[in-house]
């Protein structure tokens, strides 16, 4: 009899089914998953797009810059995705780690004259017409 | 570089990193309260929510990005150094 009332418990009342939510749980963190790998792989798209394009018109040097400041992109967007992940589970804030990102790209930059600043910082920034183009196709 | 151009590109420097992190800073702590409140009612969608939380997150964040890369060139790489 007391084992009738807890199944039908467990069976009806959404709160007490662990396995149920565990899995939905799932099923939203690997499409937050896919988001992420959908917007980084458009971003390589775009990087290597924009490398070609610039080792042609402007040579190795800005190519290599572009080429960089892309990798330092993709990171930087890593970083921030990884912290919207931890957002309202392991974390209450967004940490503010990926923001040294830029600051290293640029001292980098300024100190190294095989870099040039301008094509790095173009290159950063390519994971922003990777996520509009992205949240176009599949909004 | 002279001391007013130093001096000029420092105060600069710490404007365009204060000012410009002002306005992200509170619209990215109503955007991830709203997130959080968001996936508290509707567990369900919190996969759509985290992904539209990047993304505003993405756009918001490079305001400050911008900022923080005028100061680090008034800093580090100064176009009116002489």
């Amino acid at each position: 009899m007391a084992s009738e009332r807890v199944d039908n418990c467990s069976s009806h009342d959404p709160l007490l089914d662990i396995d149920s939510s565990d899995s939905s749980s799932g099923v939203k963190s690997d499409e937050y998953l896919e988001l992420q790998f959908r917007v980084f792989r458009l971003t390589f798209l775009l990087t290597i797009f924009s490398v070609g394009i610039a080792g042609f018109f402007w040579g190795i040097q800005a190519s290599a810059s572009l080429f960089i400041g892309a990798l330092s992109g993709i990171f930087y967007f890593r970083l921030l995705a990884r912290g919207v992940g931890r957002l309202g589970t392991s974390s209450k804030i967004v940490g503010k780690v990926q923001l040294l990102v830029p600051v290293l790209l640029v001292l980098v930059s300024s100190r190294f004259p095989q870099l040039e600043l301008i094509p790095a910082l173009l290159g950063f920034v390519l994971y922003k017409p990777a996520l509009i183009i992205q949240f176009l196709i599949m909004p | 570089m002279d001391s007013i151009t130093t001096a000029a590109s420092v105060v600069a420097a710490g404007l365009a990193v204060g000012l410009g992190a002002i306005g992200p800073g509170i619209g990215q702590g109503s955007a991830a309260q709203g997130a959080v409140e968001g996936i508290a009612r509707q567990p369900e969608a919190e996969g759509k929510i985290r992904g539209t939380l990047l993304l505003s997150f993405a756009f918001m964040e490079s305001l400050t990005i911008y900022g923080l890369v005028v100061a680090l060139v008034l800093l580090f790489a100064n176009p009116f150094a002489g």
